[in-house]
């Protein structure tokens, strides 16, 4: 190292702003933040998982995709990750050692912490695809992954996308366990934003389209907000995929889909299983603090015995001219204030239930308590 | 970056006291205080030049692992004494790299200290692994204590408390934060107990000591405390098969007003955190609160770390953020215990990671104070398991008032 000059170097204006002479990876500039999404891809084993990832990969879409294959099993914890790079069709494999981020009292679980040393790690991420062997239920990993807006993370939760296989999902459907677990494929159903449905050229060809019907009609039963794509050998249209924005709570599209009134969200026959969808509808505007204690009750006391897995809404609330969302997975729960009611749109309250031991009585009567 | 405060400050001249609008280069090249470094036309910065550069020389020195006394930092090497690296995992004679946000850096640590064999240790002190903890129940749902376990903790939070106020007593400039937490060490173990944080996730020493611009988890070395220091001392006790956690901001010697504000405001922070802890209260409101305070003061809320729940684990449910609009998910009920743990800054909220893995600092290298208590949901209220004591030292001027 030289020893400092003997000429003085020219001062520089105390309002300039700083400008970091080596760009380091260590960003202070975050005011702007760009957060990479994450889909998590599940499904059974066999469905086509790899077949997607695959083929989302090789696809010519110009986009750098980080692929994560990650054994989770019981626990959730990345220690080292394999990423596939994908850009312009060349596959890139690399072995990447990720720091075991500490559990102590952090707001982050480890897993986002490792997601968000790969973005950056690595430049220009579009995406991240979280592909996972041995998880028969995504819930725990999207509550990981759906982080507060508050922490700007550089990584957000985008969908999760589970991939059935048209051949055997009934077979999958009516399997029936001794215990008191359901069939992954339930599970992975009722948490999905987008179901592919693959290998639709393996279902018998005579009743084929009918066939398909069917099948779509028993997914929706079991969540009748997932987006349901046919394919083969998982060759889908990318942006039905990625940048789904499944859980932001400002994003349009979905709102769209809740308050399209012709629309009927609700189940029409229960499965054995007892995982459906209910949907309830309300036009009188209700209190906000009343809400929350409602969707409290059923989501962190489990009152009524009821066992929601998600649920996705749009509120009319009293003294306000702005459209809330209500969104949960599990016990976490958000209600955000969205956008200003349209003035061609019927304001009224509309929300969708996904889980087991749902009793739509009871939702209706005691939401009817929130006016 | 955002440059709100930035735009507060009037600097002067480092020479003839005039308003300044022109700063040293290399001084922003090295990240270096800009007190000290502003001049007020390009003949005066000229004239400074041969006395000014000396900082560059002494922050670069400082910086290869010698400091400007020459060396005292190698021959610390020769006596064990090296930078931490990998959480605690390894351990490097030189300075690592890094691009330090602020003038603080670190400092050889000692050598690990021991426990007596007698003393009742968690599962990590032997193999830095806290399994029971990771794979336990408990990280999922938010246990009630029994009484037998309130009053366990009622003890255990008292030694905590007499532990953390003789480290208290020790803080003046010139000391040591290894002398610290020496001091830490020896009365925990006096007491029967085991210093929690000694060697969990490898963690190497037996509290931590966060100075200035670290937020938190600081690790005790061989710096010397400076008048005008900001330090903050977490302590842990193991006693009786629970732990006890809490943690106090101190000044050393003259402490400038910016930080006197701060320091005293995230005290306050934590104090009205506590005065809404009852059952029934949500847990993501103690954000609000924290938030609404901190922000009326113009500081900002540490977002990364946040208050846990505490008994026969050191960290499990419930995860308690600092900052609002949270989705912390529950309700507080009688017999849970847990802390509260605000880190208020003087900048940003943005945190950092020094390379040994632990060291949380500021990204604008800017100050950073905390408090923390372990708390107790009565059927009525809160109980401060870690309350300041009649005998506690008096450090907190506002206490006075």
């Amino acid at each position: 190292m030289v020893d400092d000059q003997e000429e003085p170097p020219l001062a520089i204006r105390i309002d300039q702003t700083v400008e970091e002479p080596s760009q380091s990876d260590q960003e202070k500039h975050q005011n702007d933040y760009v957060s990479v999404g994450v889909t998590v891809i599940t499904g059974y084993l066999g469905a086509g998982k790899s077949t997607l990832v695959n083929y989302i990969l090789n696809a010519q879409h110009g986009k750098r995709i980080a692929v994560i294959l990650n054994e989770f099993g019981e626990e959730i914890g990345v220690e080292r990750a394999m990423i596939n790079e994908g850009e312009s069709g060349a596959l890139v494999e690399e072995w990447v050692e990720l720091a075991n981020g500490c559990v102590c009292c952090t707001v982050k679980h480890s897993l986002v912490q490792a997601l968000e040393q790969l973005v950056q790690m690595k430049k220009k991420l579009d995406h991240i695809l979280l592909e996972t062997t041995g998880l028969a239920n995504p819930a725990p990993l999207a509550s990981v992954l759906w982080l507060d807006d508050q922490l700007e993370s550089s990584v957000k939760l985008d969908s999760i996308v589970t991939v059935v296989d048209a051949k055997n999902l009934r077979f999958q459907l009516n399997r029936h366990c001794d215990s008191s677990s359901f069939p992954e494929a339930f599970l992975q159903i009722a948490f999905a934003d987008v179901v592919i449905l693959n290998k639709v050229d393996l279902v018998s060809q005579e009743q084929s389209e009918c066939a398909l019907e069917e099948l779509e009609n028993e997914i929706h039963s079991i969540n009748s907000l997932a987006n349901i794509i046919r394919s083969i050998r998982c060759e889908v249209d990318l942006s039905q995929i990625l940048n789904r924005q499944a859980y932001d709570a400002t994003h349009a599209t979905h709102l769209e889909a809740l308050l399209e009134e012709s629309k009927s969200l609700s189940s029409r026959d229960l499965h054995d299983s007892g995982v459906c969808t209910l949907c309830i509808n309300q036009m009188e505007a209700v209190d906000l603090h009343k809400v929350r204690l409602w969707i409290e009750e059923i989501l962190w006391d489990k009152k009524y015995g009821m066992d929601v897995y998600r649920c996705k809404g749009v509120l009319r609330v009293g003294n306000s001219d702005q459209l809330h969302t209500l969104q949960a997975v599990r016990e976490i729960y958000e209600i955000v204030p969205t956008r200003q009611w349209r003035n061609e749109e019927r304001q009224m309250n509309r929300i969708v239930f996904i889980g087991h031991n749902l009793d739509e009585n009871i939702l209706i009567d005691t939401f009817r308590g929130c006016i | 970056m955002a440059g709100g405060s930035d735009a507060a400050e009037t600097l002067s001249c480092a020479r003839c006291s005039n308003p300044a609008s022109l700063q040293c280069p290399k001084c922003v090249e090295l990240k270096l205080p800009r007190e000290g470094a502003a001049f007020c036309t390009q003949d005066c910065f000229k004239a400074s030049w041969s006395s000014h550069k000396s900082v560059h020389l002494k922050a670069k020195l400082s910086s290869l692992g010698t400091d400007g006394a020459g060396g005292q930092n190698s021959d610390l090497a020769s006596e064990g004494w090296l930078y931490c690296l990998r959480k605690g995992q390894s351990r490097t004679p030189k300075l690592p790299p890094f691009n330090w946000t602020g003038s603080l850096r670190p400092y050889p640590i000692s050598v690990k200290r021991n426990v007596p064999a007698h003393i009742d240790k968690p599962d990590w002190a032997n193999d830095g692994v806290p399994k029971v903890e990771l794979n336990s129940d408990w990280q999922h749902r938010v246990e009630i204590k029994t009484p037998d376990q309130i009053e366990r903790m009622r003890e255990t939070c008292r030694i905590a408390r007499e532990v953390l106020d003789a480290a208290a007593r020790m803080i003046r400039p010139g000391v040591t934060t290894d002398e610290i937490d020496r001091v830490v060490h020896e009365a925990t173990v006096a007491a029967g107990a085991y210093p929690s944080p000694l060697n969990y996730h490898f963690f190497p020493k037996s509290c931590c000591t966060s100075v200035n611009e670290v937020i938190c988890h600081g690790i005790p070395d061989a710096r010397k405390l400076e008048d005008g220091d900001i330090i903050n001392v977490d302590v842990t006790v193991y006693y009786k098969g629970v732990h006890g956690d809490l943690n106090e901001t101190y000044f050393v010697g003259n402490v400038d007003e910016a930080s006197c504000k701060l320091v005293q405001c995230t005290y306050e922070c934590l104090d009205k955190a506590i005065s809404i802890v009852k059952p029934g209260v949500r847990f993501r409101d103690v954000g609000e609160v924290i938030n609404r305070h901190a922000s009326m003061s113009g500081l900002s809320v540490v977002k990364s770390y946040c208050g846990h729940g505490i008994g026969e684990l050191f960290h499990c449910a419930p995860n308690i953020p600092h900052y609002g609009r949270n989705k912390a998910v529950g309700v507080m009920k009688a017999g849970q215990t847990f802390t509260i743990e605000p880190m208020i800054n003087a900048g940003v909220w943005r945190d950092q990671m020094w390379p040994d893995g632990w060291t949380a600092v500021t990204a604008d290298g800017k100050r950073s104070a905390q408090f923390e208590h372990t708390l107790l949901v009565t059927e009525t209220g809160v109980e401060v398991l870690t309350a300041r004591l009649p005998s506690s030292p008096d450090v907190f001027p506002w206490l006075n008032k």
